[in-house]
């Protein structure tokens, strides 16, 4: 039995349940570091909303877990998979990829990053040539680049590849005119396409 | 009289070439993400929304509108064209519009589809014209015990009518508001839920960190999960022959679409409701009524009529809170009245008098893009169906490069992206368990506006909850309060309800 199966509904939803009920108690602990009372004399302590918000989150999962007990609630008894093995590998992989692209993210910077994650995604999951795949991750992080630090004026992560950005930099805010400006940016954009293109053809 | 010269001054600054141009640009981002399986309004508004902070509110405001609403025409697209809902708003619009593609009458189904949602969203934004200002203008009375007592009715309408389990609801609720609440508190100043000292909690969880994280990360869970990365198609033919025959075929759905816009538009402005409950109302409500009520669900075009005149419908009847009260109808709009935050604007009845070009070009670019939406979704129609042969596997991982970005942009902080995908994670698991995840993303919206209004309105009082109780001191927020509390309580009288006619009728 694979552990998919293992894990039915009825498993996950009682093991969610108590999950949440103890992140309510943690809440709850947690906001008591502030004052939780109130009264008519003193003004609300900064602890009080949230201590209750938390307590009244804890007792919605102590009544989900009593219907799960009597049997109440669709969950307590469908003893079906939580997620099937086909897409438990699709749900598992996307989100290491995920944690991984944002690790990266922090050291590497965005755009290299993404490349990475880009053509790992597609090489995973999609049947696509290479040569496609490669322009597509290499494509993808010029067009974010293009739209976030141009036209947007929003700088994203870029870690240790920063340095490689400034001569970039330099012909942004350069006094370069702005149909210069445009070749540039047609050109960057298909010179990867054409690159892959030739080089797909010679080692044919 | 006065509401036409505004109405007026509104389209024109709709028609603004600024404005126009991203209007009819937003339409086709919305019928795009709409006819993609798994994406909807919301999806769009979420993941959208992080690029508007460099043009002015209007137009932005007008942008996302056409996202929203482009999303309610494009939805039809692919629950005709693969039997799949391009967006939950269009589940309905599966019963007949797939049998109708089966039969090989697509295009019918198409042209209905976008029809229906032209004539349910230009009515909607008639009553919406007519009931904004007056409504705005009793607004403008409400203070701060009043605009609390509608946010717990706000918060009750989810439970009352909601459908779904009721613990799991209220939870929902409270983990949004208690995420509203990290960071600064707002009177004493004091830090709170700094989770391990981390500094990036001190300006608490923008919403945008939720919204991304839920109905961008968790959606393209969902969705690879029901896809696997894969879709089929049917068959399609275009011929102007077609489309004729698909406007004759309209005549008789003249009261699909009566009902479709004027229920539509009311179940709308309910906060819980929106458009996904207004257009399987209306469907159902259509069938009932129908003289030929068995050819439902074997392809009739007054079924395709029913739900897209609705969701269309809904969508603008859900902006009408918005607006008037700050209360949002919609997930959707509970997004774009966070958006209005960030923008530097308070939303409520205020905007009218402070920000009338702001709320009359929305208005004004909701008639305009109506029309917009009509033309580009039947001229684009091929161009659609290429868009759909897009393998799921390579659009997942270019919205998880815009939920990234959009994550990060905001706050330029890594710390929240690391949430959005805890959110984004957690989120899937929850919906998978059938927790709601709507309320959490309107409360925690919501959540600062309300606990202001709440300590506003206990200051006012000297500290005593009486305040929203009074009848002769405070009416309406007595009024809004005691229907809440009926609103929260009605679901424990569901069973009872039930027991009791299951008895009647054995007796």
């Amino acid at each position: 039995m694979s552990i998919t199966n293992k894990i039915t509904v009825k498993r996950a939803e009682i093991a969610v349940a108590v999950i949440l009920a103890l992140c309510s108690i943690a809440l709850m602990i947690k906001s008591a570091e502030n004052r939780i009372t109130w009264n008519a004399e003193e003004n609300m302590g900064a602890g009080f909303l949230p201590f209750y918000l938390s307590l009244g989150m804890f007792i919605c999962t102590i009544l989900t877990i009593i219907k799960f007990v009597l049997k109440r609630s669709p969950q307590s008894k469908d003893d079906s998979p939580f997620i099937d093995a086909v897409a438990f590998k699709f749900i598992a992989v996307t989100i290491i990829s995920l944690v991984v692209l944002v690790l990266a993210i922090g050291y590497l910077g965005i755009y290299f990053s993404l490349i990475f994650f880009l053509a790992f995604y597609l090489r995973y999951f999609s049947e696509k040539s290479i040569s496609f795949i490669t322009i597509f991750a290499i494509t993808t992080p010029i067009l974010t680049f293009l739209f976030f630090e141009w036209m947007l004026k929003i700088p994203l992560p870029q870690g240790v590849s920063e340095p490689l950005f400034y001569p970039v930099y330099d012909f942004m805010y350069g006094g370069f005119s702005f149909a210069v400006k445009m070749i540039f940016i047609i050109l960057t954009v298909l010179l990867p396409t054409a690159l892959v293109f030739l080089t797909s053809r010679f080692i044919k | 009289m006065e509401t036409v010269g505004f109405l007026l001054d509104g389209i024109f600054t709709s028609l603004q070439w600024f404005n126009l141009a991203l209007l009819i640009f937003g339409c086709l981002i919305g019928l795009f993400v709409g006819a993609m399986p798994g994406l909807g309004s919301v999806n769009g508004v979420a993941i959208l929304i992080p690029i508007t902070f460099i043009i002015p509110p209007t137009a932005a405001i007008i942008f996302l509108a056409a996202v929203y609403y482009g999303a309610m025409y494009g939805g039809a697209i692919s629950s005709v064209m693969l039997g799949i809902p391009g967006a939950s708003t269009a589940v309905a619009t599966v019963f007949d519009g797939r049998p109708l593609a089966v039969k090989g009458e697509a295009m019918t189904a198409l042209t209905a589809a976008a029809v229906g949602s032209f004539v349910g969203g230009t009515v909607s934004v008639i009553l919406f014209t007519l009931f904004a200002p007056p409504l705005a203008e009793v607004a403008l009375r409400f203070n701060a015990p009043e605009t609390f007592a509608l946010m717990v009715m706000a918060f009750a309408t989810f439970v009352g009518l909601g459908g779904d389990d009721v613990p799991k609801t209220i939870f929902s609720i409270l983990i949004g508001l208690a995420l509203s609440t990290i960071g600064l508190d707002l009177i004493t100043g004091k830090p709170r839920l700094i989770f391990f000292n981390i500094p990036g909690f001190l300006h608490g969880i923008n919403f945008l960190v939720l919204a991304i994280g839920i109905y961008g990360i968790g959606e393209m869970l969902w969705t690879l999960e029901e896809t696997k990365g894969k879709v089929q198609m049917s068959k399609l033919s275009v011929n102007m022959k077609e489309v004729g025959r698909a406007f004759g075929a309209l005549k008789k759905t003249i009261m699909a679409m009566n009902i479709g816009s004027f229920l539509g538009f009311f179940v709308g402005i309910l906060p819980a409701a929106g458009a996904t409950p207004a257009s399987l109302m209306s469907y159902g409500i259509t069938k009932q009524l129908s003289k030929n009520s068995k050819e439902f669900g074997d392809g009739v075009p007054a079924g395709v009529v029913a739900p897209e005149c609705a969701n269309n419908s809904a969508s603008t009847g859900s902006m009408l809170p918005m607006l008037t009260l700050g209360i949002p109808g919609s997930p959707t709009t509970a997004i774009l009245l966070g958006g209005m935050i960030l923008w530097g604007l308070t939303p409520g009845p205020l905007l009218f008098t402070q920000e009338p070009e702001f709320v009359w070009g929305l208005i004004g670019s909701l008639y305009i893009a109506n029309f917009f939406t009509l033309v580009l979704n039947i001229a684009l129609i091929p161009a659609f169906l290429m868009v759909l042969r897009i393998p799921f596997a390579i659009l997942a991982p270019v919205i998880f490069v815009l939920c990234v970005t959009g994550g990060y942009a905001p706050t330029q902080s890594l710390h929240d992206v690391w949430l959005m995908l805890l959110f984004g994670f957690a989120g899937y698991i929850l919906r998978k368990l059938d927790y709601p995840v709507a309320p959490a993303v309107l409360s925690i919206v919501l959540g600062p506006l309300a606990e202001k209004a709440l300590r506003q309105s206990l200051i006012l009082s000297d500290g005593s909850m009486g305040i929203f109780f009074d009848v002769s001191e405070k009416p309406i927020a007595a009024v809004i309060m005691y229907i809440a509390i009926v609103l929260l309580i009605m679901p424990a009288f569901g069973p009872l309800y039930r027991r009791f006619f299951k008895k009647k009728q054995t007796a």
